[in-house]
């Protein structure tokens, strides 16, 4: 097992493309059942992507906190996708909820966590990637304190283009 | 399989090499834990260390990826020690072609999780990932009006550790067909078939009673306008071989349902879960966690309660018996502005049935079922051991810079003793969370979170009702720095470690956006802690806590 080891390692750090973190397409489906894929949101411009759960409070503060973001830039070409982590147990309430705050941003479901594993997700909720539209990964934030969305915005404005 | 894998590597390699275009990339996701201070259980103080260094790896090349968890945990702070590799995979995912394989470790869930729900959670010490191989494959067909089709099929070994008896095992060779379609957009129909072979670990952690287990589910949804409906049934049958401890055969059956029915609309959000789950109804004397034909561990089905985030109110939750539980919950969200959202949550549960002791003799138990007609409801009988809970939250953003949230919940809890029933127990629940968020200036906010419980347990009846008391003040700077003061008071008598009082501090530092420092000390309270209706309990600490979260 120590030659796996040796390989995979060796094979790590010798390929010379480390990156923070890995873009991967990716389709997941909406509330409504749609197919929804980010390399087709990237088309029109940077995708927000967040990690989140119904029973995450700082979830719930980032969403409150981005959507205003989302409303100002999405005629730029921004996109803010929330994408759920809801395990069986609460799945059922993400759209009443979602419905209920009135939001109006994209939202999938990724039960079975594939996506959240593909960008090296682990327990730490909320977790957002701004990706640009060369599909570069621009920002990694890891949780959510009050005072985030200040940086978001400026991210998201430079990621547009916008001074 | 060592040999495989070293293949597998060296296919990858060469095709990096010779492939045109490639897109390589790489990434590591690492967690350094380390712990050291004392615990107490109901018997003595003793000490407690732990470190922790687990890194999962994943490299990337074009569709394929090959995965990693490398881990060194020695002592472990739950479970068994380990150091080495705990995870590795393969996995080619096509998406022009929507084909997903995956050899190696994995986990899954199918539907909601009735038949198949394979997790890991490192604070339970539980795992019951499988060891094999996925395939996933998808496609639409026709433009205007689409039908999709998904299937999957996976099969593997489980090596399955019970998590509140680590020197016991449960082993299963499983194999999952899934099919699902769907018709129209708003309209999915699916089907599910489990057939698992098994070795259970009895009581005496010697003898093995080999199980065989066929477990076949439907579900469907339907989407219309603003409702929502999902159904999900599944049934069980699983057979074991004579040993010493069951001298004859068992064939059991079992089965279980759930539903959800959600209305939304702008403003509103209406939720009604319903669950009956009859895995393996059996009378009181063999309600035993080890019997081979209770669910199995490979599923994990919705608990259909609420899950809180009050430190208080889910430090005694309800425990879901899979095996015998039905029961229902409403949940509605109204958020008449986008400052104000208030939740009520009403939830019940209880047994299907109770049982008599009809023995004349004194010297032994001899059970009979009490039917019911309506055992598709649950009941306030004590004899069924009841729970119910009520929950109502008001959240409010006053300004840009002050946000409160206040809560109410009262829960009831019985656990009936059939044996004795002057033994049973019932615990009343009533907890006020408060949250007041308040920002300075647009980086510096200050948090107060204050909690308070009153507790009336029957069994404490010598003892007036409980109090329990949670502060918790938090500074933070945005984006990198919060420091936490917690402390809590109890008048529980108790309490395992016999205190009274607990004060804890924690520091949590992003030295970049993903490097997350964290350091508590001082002490902590135990309690039950659950992850998808898997409970256990987990001592008081005293001592101090380091972590390290990295992402490369």
């Amino acid at each position: 097992m120590k030659k796996v080891v040796f390989l995979f390692v060796f094979t790590l750090f010798l390929s010379g493309f480390l990156k923070s973190q890995t873009y991967s397409d990716f389709t997941l489906q909406d509330l409504e059942g749609n197919d929804v894929t980010l390399s087709k949101l990237l088309e029109k411009g940077p995708v927000l992507m967040s990690f989140w759960a119904t029973w995450c409070s700082p979830c719930k503060e980032e969403m409150k906190k981005v959507n205003p973001i989302y409303e100002k830039y999405k005629d730029s070409g921004f996109t803010y996708l929330a994408i759920n982590q809801d395990n069986q147990k609460s799945v059922s309430k993400v759209k009443s909820y979602i419905d209920a705050q009135s939001y109006k941003f994209p939202v999938v479901f990724d039960t079975d966590k594939r996506v959240f594993e593909a960008y090296s997700g682990k327990d730490e909720m909320p977790y957002a990637l701004l990706i640009g539209k060369n599909k570069e990964i621009l920002s990694v934030h890891t949780g959510f304190k009050t005072g985030d969305e200040v940086k978001i915005e400026e991210e998201v404005k430079a990621a547009l283009g916008i001074k | 399989m060592k040999k495989l894998y070293i293949l597998i590597c060296l296919l990858l390699i060469s095709s990096a090499v010779w492939a045109q275009k490639l897109d390589v990339k790489a990434s590591l996701n690492n967690v350094f834990r380390y712990g050291n201070g004392k615990e107490n259980n109901t018997i003595s103080e003793y000490s407690k260390e732990y470190l922790e260094n687990i890194g999962d790896a994943r490299l990337k090349i074009n569709d394929f990826v090959f995965g990693m968890r490398y881990e060194i945990s020695d002592p472990i702070e739950y479970g068994n020690n380990f150091k080495g590799i705990r995870k590795r995979y393969l996995e080619y995912n096509n998406l022009n072609e929507n084909i997903n394989l995956r050899i190696g470790d994995f986990w899954d869930i199918v539907s909601r999780g009735l038949t198949m729900n394979v997790f890991e959670d490192r604070g339970l010490a539980y795992d019951t990932g499988i060891d094999g191989l996925r395939v996933a494959y998808k496609k639409t067909f026709g433009d205007k009006k689409p039908v999709k089709v998904k299937a999957q099929i996976l099969g593997g070994d489980i090596n399955y550790t019970d998590f509140l008896n680590l020197q016991r095992t449960e082993t299963y060779k499983v194999r999952d067909g899934n099919f699902e379609i769907t018709p129209l957009k708003n309209l999915m129909f699916g089907g599910n078939y489990v057939y698992a072979k098994g070795s259970v670990m009895g009581n005496d952690l010697k003898t093995i009673t080999n199980i065989t287990s066929e477990l076949p589910e439907g579900y469907m949804s339907l989407n219309y306008k603003d409702i929502n409906f999902f159904y999900s049934y599944a049934h069980k049958r699983v057979s074991t071989e004579a040993n010493t401890l069951y001298p004859k055969s068992i064939t059991a059956f079992g089965n279980g349902m759930y539903s959800s029915l959600s209305y939304s609309k702008s403003g509103l959000g209406v939720t009604l879960e319903y669950k009956n789950y009859r895995f393996d109804l059996v009378s009181p004397d063999q309600r035993d966690r080890t019997r081979p034909t209770k669910m199995m561990p490979f599923q994990n089905p919705p608990t259909g309660l609420k899950e809180h985030t009050s430190t208080l109110i889910s430090r005694n939750p309800h425990v879901v018996d899979f095996n015998d539980e039905v029961g229902s919950q409403l949940d509605i969200v109204f958020a008449p502005s986008d400052k104000l959202t208030m939740n009520l949550n009403l939830g019940m549960a209880s047994r299907h049935y109770e049982y008599l002791n009809t023995d004349t003799t004194g010297w032994q138990y001899k059970w009979e079922r009490v039917n019911r007609y309506n055992n598709f409801l649950p009941s306030l009988r004590d004899q069924l051991s009841p729970f119910w809970e009520v929950y109502y939250e008001v959240e409010y953003y006053a300004t840009d810079k002050l946000y409160g949230k206040v809560a109410f919940s009262k829960q009831s809890e019985n656990i009936y003793n059939e044996e004795n029933p002057l033994a049973s127990e019932k615990i009343f629940n009533s907890t006020v969370p408060v949250e007041l968020r308040y920002s300075l200036t647009k980086d510096y906010t200050l948090k107060l979170i204050f909690e308070n419980q009153w507790t009336h347990n029957t069994s404490h009846s010598l003892t007036d009702d409980d109090v329990s008391q949670f502060i918790a003040l938090s500074f933070s700077k945005s984006p990198d720095l919060t420091l936490t003061l917690n402390t809590e008071f109890s008048t529980d008598e108790d309490e395992p470690s016999g205190k009274k009082n607990w004060v804890s501090g924690d520091v949590s530092y992003k030295i970049t956006p993903t490097n997350i420092l964290s350091v508590s000390g001082g002490t902590e309270k135990g309690g039950l802690k659950c992850t998808n209706g898997i409970c256990r309990y987990v001592y008081p600490f005293n001592g101090f806590r380091l972590s390290l979260s990295s992402k490369f």
